[in-house]
This record gives C-alpha cells, structure tokens and sequence, in this order.
C-alpha cells in the first residue's frame, strides 16, 4: 500500500497534487461492511443498507432493483459490447470485481428510450450518439494503437478518453459528430448510472434515501462529538477500524 | 398586514380563503378529493379551462373555483400518487421532470429535462428547490432605469398584496429581507446545516450580508401540513408534503370547489372561431383513451396516439410554462392567427430566459454532509441591483445549493475531471459545501421557442429553444464567479471546483403595452382575442435575479382578482 495522505489536509485532492494526477487508488482501506465498487472506499465501516428499515417502500423498491443481476444487452449489439464496457471502465475508473454494472445500466437507459429530454441541434438522440462515440473510439484506438479500444491498453485507452474528454479526437466517426457535447452526453449517461448505485453511496458515505425517518443532526463548525453524527453514520476512516480502536 | 405584524404575529396567521392544508390527510400524501372530485363533459361549456396543473394555472383556478367558476385543469403529466410514486432518491425521480424531447440550438444550447422543466399535477414546484424571494421593484422598469430588458405594463404595487397572500400559503419560511422592498416572513428562519454556516462565515468576512431563507417550506405548524424533517430531496419531490407545490397549497382547495384536474391530458390546439376569433376550448388528447390504439415507442416514427377531444370553455387559460406555452400557441394556427395563436406580429416565443446558475464548491477538513437539509438554505440579494462601477447592467443573486450523489458527479465532470480523479473527488463528497448564484440574464429576441421539423408521439411539433447569450450576460456571470469564489477563499477553503450552468425558466411570451412588441396586455389577455389568457411563467418580460415560482404565482393571484371583477 502507498502511504497514506493526509485527509484533512486535502492530499489526495487532485487539484492541488502535482500534475493533476490522483494518487494511485491502493491507499485506499478495503470495504469491511456492506459492498463498494472495487471494495475501496473512505468509510469503510458504513453501508446504507444497515439503515434500510428506515426507508419508504417505493424508494426500497426502487433501490434494490438496481442489485438484481445486470443485462443482458437489449440496445448495444455484441460487436458494440467491448468497447462500450471498456469505456465505462475507464469512464469510471473500475479495473475490478466488484462492478457497478454501468454498462447495463446504459444499456437499458437507450433501450427503454428513457432519455433526458433534450438533444442538441447540432447532434443525433442520445442512442445514436452513443453508437458513434463506440464507432469513433473503435476508430481512434485502430488508427493509434492498431487494436480495438477494449483491446489497447490501460494507459492507451486513458490517453484516448483525455483527448475524448478535451474534444480533440478528429477522424472517421468524429467527423460527424460535436466531439465535446458527445463527451457530456455520454458521461451524463455513465455518471447518473454510476452514482444511482448504492454502491457508489457507500463508497462515498453518502447518507442514502431519508424518507421518513429525516435528518436530526445537521452539524457545523464548533460542533463536536455524538451529537453531530446520526446513529447510523459512520465517520471516514483511512486504514484504523474505529469500532476495534474504541473497544 | 403591516409587515409589523407579520413579525409580531409570525407563525401564528394561515391566509384567509385557501383550506389546503386542513384538506391534507395527515397520514397519506395523496391529493384529497381525487375520486370525489366534480368532472365536467367535454361539450359542457365550462366557465374556464386551464391547460397545466402548475404554478399559474393551479392558482388561477384555485381563486376563480373559490368565486364559483366551473374549471377544468387539462394536465399533461400523471395526477401523482407521493406514497407510491416519489422516492427518496434521485435516478427514481426521472418521471418527473419533463423528458419529451426538445430540441436545443443557439450558441449557448441550455440543457432542458430536469434542470427546468416538469410534467405531473403540481407542475414544477413538485421538484423545485424551494427559494421563494420575491421581485424587486426595481424588476419592473429595467428599460426606464437601465435601457435593458424591459419596462411591465404593471409594477411592483400591483403584486404587493398578491406576494403576501402566497407567502402565506406557501408558508414561506426565513429572516426578516432587508433587499428589495424590504419585508418580513411569515415563518421563522429554519435551522442550517453546518456546510451552509461555514459559506455564511465567509461571505460575512466579504462584506457580504446572507440571510437565512426565504423558502416555501414549514417551520412549525401548519394545519395537517408536517413540518420539514431536513432529509434533503426537496428536488426529488417532497414526499413530507412540508415543501409548498400547487400539489399542496392550491389544488386541494380546487378540487374541493369543483375543479377536475384531468390528468395524462395533453393540449395539442386552443380552437379558436375564425367567425367571432374567440375560442372555444381547448383540443387535447386524452392517454387514458388511447390503451387500446397501438402506441410506437420509437419517436423518429410516431404515431398520433388516442382520439382529439375538445373541451368548450368560454375562456381559456394557458399555463404550460416558458417552452410548452409558446409551443401551444405557434401549433394553434387558424385563419385569423396563420403562424399560431397571438403570433400576428411574431412576438409568441420571442425572449424567453433562464438565468445563470454557476455553482462552486469549497472544500473543508471536516466532514460537512452536505446532502442534509433543503438545498435552498441561505441567499443574498445584495448584488441585485445595477451597480455601474462592476460594468453591466442589472445583477445577481447569491444562494446556497447542495448536489446529492449524480449532481455532485455532474459538478466534478463539469471541472475536468473523470476516472480516477473523479472518483477521489466523489469519494471526498462530504468534506464539500457549495454555493451559486443566479444571474439576471437579458430578454433578447432570438432567444426564442419555435417548432422543430420533428414531431412528438402525439403528432405535435416539438419545440425548439435557442440561446445566445450577450456581453452583458457574460460579464455579469463572469463577476458573479468570482464573487462566489472570494467567499471560499474567504472562508479558508482547501480546494474549489467549479460548475457553469443555467436554471430556470421565464417569458417566451412577454406581457407589454404595445401589440407589436408583446404577446399579451397588462391583463395576460393575448391581443385582440378576447377570452384566452397566458397564465404562468411565460408572461414575464425580465426576471431580475429571483428565483421564480412565487412571482409565478402571485401574477395569477392579480390575473384571477382581474378576470373575477371583469
Ligand atoms: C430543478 C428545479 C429547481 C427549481 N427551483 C426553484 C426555486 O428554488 N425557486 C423558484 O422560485 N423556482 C424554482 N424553479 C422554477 C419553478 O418551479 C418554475 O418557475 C415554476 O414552477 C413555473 O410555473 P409555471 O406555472 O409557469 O409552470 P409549471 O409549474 O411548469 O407548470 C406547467 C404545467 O403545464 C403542463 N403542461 C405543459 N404543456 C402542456 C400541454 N400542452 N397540455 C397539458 N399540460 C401541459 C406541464 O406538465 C406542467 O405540469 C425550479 C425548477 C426546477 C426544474
Ligand atoms: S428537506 Fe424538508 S422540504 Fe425538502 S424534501 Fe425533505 S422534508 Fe421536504
């Protein structure tokens, strides 16, 4: 494990490291409670589920649906497949099991024609849009590396998202598209499936679904000890298990 | 009331003549009255029929019910069920925003669906986030005062005793204002979270004044309307029933004076007489009749889905909001209205506006939860007015927001990140609180609604919005970051990411005093047609920096008094 940075002093902000570039996730503590993408997380005490006798049915059924197992594929074809779980890798950063299924995700998203309600002018539906970035990512990864994207490597295809994410890529089905608003639309699509996930929730200690039960404890500065925390939040924690060092 | 004794009597006065909230079942959220409620026949020539169950329109017949009018409300969107509709959670809540497409041009494209606009009985107050400030006077004459935008046919005064009277139906919640016309609430300031105290510090240490509220949520008591229990999803819709939408505070009362809300209805054509140019109701299309008729769920091949009914009514209201209004009017062409209702001197979806809503968020060592509470929880108008040394005209105003999970990705994708980077910026969520602003962006004629080529599953043109914005607009966004930014700094933030972006949504059919350069009179009656109306957020011609729903709402308030007494 890379040592650890200093939390409170915002180390690991990649803002403010040199060269923008985010410490390696290895730092990280290993999930002990609950599931998070890559069993990495800042609380790794915490699960959103322990509070899930809290939570309305609707919003209980609407959650757990997102736990069923993912797929198979309805709108991208087998030949789109690779690519399009590649890109979410990537996307996302997941080189692991356990996987927030965002291909899946997507995929029943363009199926369902469940869209968001607008499209560029300038710019196919959201579906079609998706089909030409595969193609265009297809595209660049040939033309660069002489594999497809899912066959490049871990760094070839970063190399090709940054440029992606820049709005530079240029040839063969970029041609026909507005390569920066293809970016937001795709990672509106990838990042709404991906932090939907109650995974993702305990990966970032975010309180989850509150109906009925609410929040009593809203905390502040000069506010310290049990009374800012609710019973069922659990603090972040780097590499120490709070429940062992408090016994 | 004097605003004396708003303070003194504060929590302690309900508004006369709207029983909404004793209405309210205390242990189910469901709109009481909906299987009892009174339904009209399409040939039955009713007194007024209002196309959008939302912020105007759910006003306007709540009032004229209360005077014994017949009124059907046509909504476009489901008559919501809370219990079993809403969730706590922020992918689930996609059906109530409004995601039929629309197509977006100009140079500055603005992204529509749930950053907007919503569908459903209640309208978009169901999933607003809450701020409620009122205009300032100053709103009313930018063309006079500044030689910007565009000087009402009325003016603050005449909204004055309509502003009350919605402020306490809300109720609206928050300190006594001291921009503006400087009033009191009739609710106390709600407690803040710890993430909005910290921005507060440093706006403080700027000179900057913040205030707590204003925002339609209950403190206190309230008839059978809960009290707020601070779990953050105000824009997922409040399933408490603690945050004011129509839902609450106006259609309970409706229903139980006689108004059908008939949901799943979508207006297609306000049917006017080419003999006596008077409409005569409203044509829709009903998506209960249309179960049996196969329905293609591939827009590029739609299908014209149902039968077209006509509800007759001797006056019609339209309140659809900023793009459906004027998408209605352009679709409702007839001999004396070739290029749509009110468009003879092609003034129909000409400056419509959003404002800029650039947020930034700061970064602490402690962890500040930000998810908790309302979003909406302090603001400052203290930048509102032209100030001419800052180099633009009119200004903006300062609130306090609070992304949940998609929102907060949204923030870091906005600010260059995504991978790696994105995932230890997400992970840090609760170390950060943000803050926003709101400019007041000029009305300009291409910036506009219009008919796109393409056609809905209703066999309806969709609409078309472009945007560009002007010098003035950028140099008031620009100052405003950095004003935000200055509070961060101030209040010793570690770190900043940045989010440009827009909200809301006003005019696309503008009162005035002169046909040319209008769509309606000073009475929201369309030009020379004597019995349809514009009743919500269309209507506006500039916006200032507010956030606009009560003004929304208190223009239908005055509308309705004016059509009651005519
Ligand atoms: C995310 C979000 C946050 C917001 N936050 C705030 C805030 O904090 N404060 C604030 O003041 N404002 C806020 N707003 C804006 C506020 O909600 C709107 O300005 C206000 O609700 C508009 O009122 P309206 O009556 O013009 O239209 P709406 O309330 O939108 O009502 C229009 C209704 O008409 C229906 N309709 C449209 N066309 C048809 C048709 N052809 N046939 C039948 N029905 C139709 C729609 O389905 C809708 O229900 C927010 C909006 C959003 C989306
Ligand atoms: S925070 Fe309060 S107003 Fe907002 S949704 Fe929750 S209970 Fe409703």
């Amino acid at each position: 494990m890379s040592r650890r940075p200093d939390i409170a002093g915002g180390e690991h902000l990649p803002k403010l490291r040199p060269g923008q570039e985010p410490p390696p996730p290895s730092w990280l503590p290993r999930q002990r409670r609950g599931t998070t993408p890559q069993m990495i997380g800042r609380y790794p005490d915490y699960d959103v589920f322990d509070a899930i006798d809290t939570w309305d049915e609707a919003t209980k059924k609407a959650v757990l649906a997102r736990l069923e197992p993912p797929g198979p594929l309805r709108f991208f074809t087998a030949e789109e497949e690779p690519t399009l779980r590649a890109f979410c890798d990537v996307a996302t950063a997941q080189d692991d099991e356990p996987r927030v299924p965002v291909a899946e995700m997507v995929d029943a998203k363009m199926a369902d024609a469940k869209l968001d309600g607008y499209r560029y002018a300038d710019m196919p539906r959201d579906p079609e849009t998706w089909r030409r970035v595969l193609a265009g990512l297809d595209h660049t990864a040939r033309t660069a590396y002489r594999v497809p994207f899912a066959q490049a490597t871990e760094e070839q295809r970063e190399n090709i998202v940054r440029e992606f994410a820049a709005g530079r890529l240029v040839g063969g089905p970029w041609d026909d598209l507005n390569v920066t608003r293809a970016w937001s639309v795709v990672m509106r699509g990838v990042l709404s499936e991906f932090y939907s996930h109650p995974w993702s929730w305990n990966e970032i200690g975010f309180g989850g679904p509150a109906y009925p039960r609410g929040f009593l404890r809203l905390g502040g500065p000069g506010r310290e000890g049990p009374a800012v925390r609710e019973p069922f939040e659990r603090p972040g924690a780097v590499d120490v298990d709070p429940v062992r060092k408090d016994a | 009331m004097g605003t004396f004794w708003r303070g003194v009597l504060k929590g302690a006065v309900g508004p006369r003549d709207n029983d909404s909230r004793y209405l309210l079942d205390v242990h189910r959220r469901d709109l009481p009255g909906e299987a009892t409620m009174r339904r009209y026949a399409d040939d039955d020539e009713v007194d007024l029929v209002v196309v959008g169950a939302g912020a105007g329109g759910s006003v306007l017949a709540q009032r004229l019910a209360r005077k014994g009018w017949r009124v059907v409300i046509l909504e476009a969107g489901p008559f919501w069920h809370p219990d079993e509709d809403w969730v706590s959670d922020e992918a689930g809540s996609h059906a109530l925003y409004w995601t039929q497409e629309r197509v977006i041009g100009g140079d500055d494209p603005i992204q529509l669906g749930k950053n907007n606009s919503g569908r459903g009985v209640g309208g978009s107050m169901v999933h607003y986030a809450g701020y409620t400030p009122r205009f300032h006077p100053s709103d009313f004459s930018t063309f006079t005062d500044d030689g910007v935008g565009a000087d009402w046919p009325l003016g603050y005064h005449d909204l004055l005793p309509h502003y009350e009277q919605v402020e306490l139906e809300l109720p609206v919640a928050g300190q006594d204002w001291p921009w503006g016309h400087p009033h009191r609430y009739p609710f106390s300031p709600h407690p803040v979270t710890g993430a909005a105290l910290r921005l507060t510090e440093g706006a403080h240490r700027c000179g900057i004044d913040m205030r707590v509220g204003p925002v339609g949520i209950v403190n206190g008591t309230f008839g059978n309307r809960p009290h707020c229990i601070y779990r953050g999803y105000c824009l997922q819709g409040c399933k408490v029933n603690a945050k004011a939408s129509p839902y609450v505070t106006h259609l309970p009362d409706a229903l139980e004076h006689g108004v059908e809300v008939r949901a799943n209805c979508m207006a297609l054509r306000v049917e006017v007489d080419d003999a006596t140019g008077a409409a005569r109701g409203v044509v829709y299309v009903s998506n209960d009749d249309e179960t049996a008729a196969t329905s293609s769920d591939d827009a590029a091949n739609p299908r014209r889905r149902g039968t077209e009914r006509l509800q007759r009514a001797k006056v019609v209201a339209v309140a659809g909001y900023s793009i459906e209004t004027p998408r209605l009017l352009l679709a409702s062409t007839s001999r004396r209205h070739p290029h749509g209702l009110g468009n003879n001197t092609d003034q129909v979806g000409r400056y419509v506006m959003v404002q800029g809503a650039t947020q930034s968020a700061g970064r602490w060592p402690d962890e500040l939860r930000m998810y908790k509470a309302p979003p909406p929880e302090i603001s400052s108008e203290q930048f509102y007015e032209t100030d001419p040394d800052r180099g633009f005209a009119r200004g903006f105003s300062i609130q306090t927001v609070s992304p949940m999970p998609i929102g907060w990705a949204e923030h870091v994708l906005a600010d260059g990140h995504w991978g790696r980077a994105l995932r230890e910026y997400m992970r840090d969520y609760n170390h950060w609180a943000t803050i926003g602003v709101l400019n007041e962006l000029l009305p300009h004629p291409e910036n506009r609604i219009t008919l796109a080529d393409e056609t809905d599953p209703y066999g309806q043109p969709v609409a078309r919005m472009d945007y560009t914005l002007t010098d003035n607009d950028k140099a008031n966004m620009a100052y405003s970051s950095t004003v935000i930014t200055k509070i961060l700094e101030a209040a010793e933030a570690q770190d900043i990411l940045t989010i440009q972006r827009f909200a809301h949504l006003i005019g696309g059919a503008r009162m005035g005093s002169d046909p040319d350069e209008s769509v309606v009179d000073a009475d929201h009656r369309i030009w020379n047609v004597p019995n349809v109306v514009l009743a919500d957020g269309s209507v506006c011609p500039t916006q200032g920096s507010a956030n606009p729903a009560l003004t929304i709402m208190a223009l239908a308030s005055r509308l309705a008094e004016r059509m009651a007494h005519a």
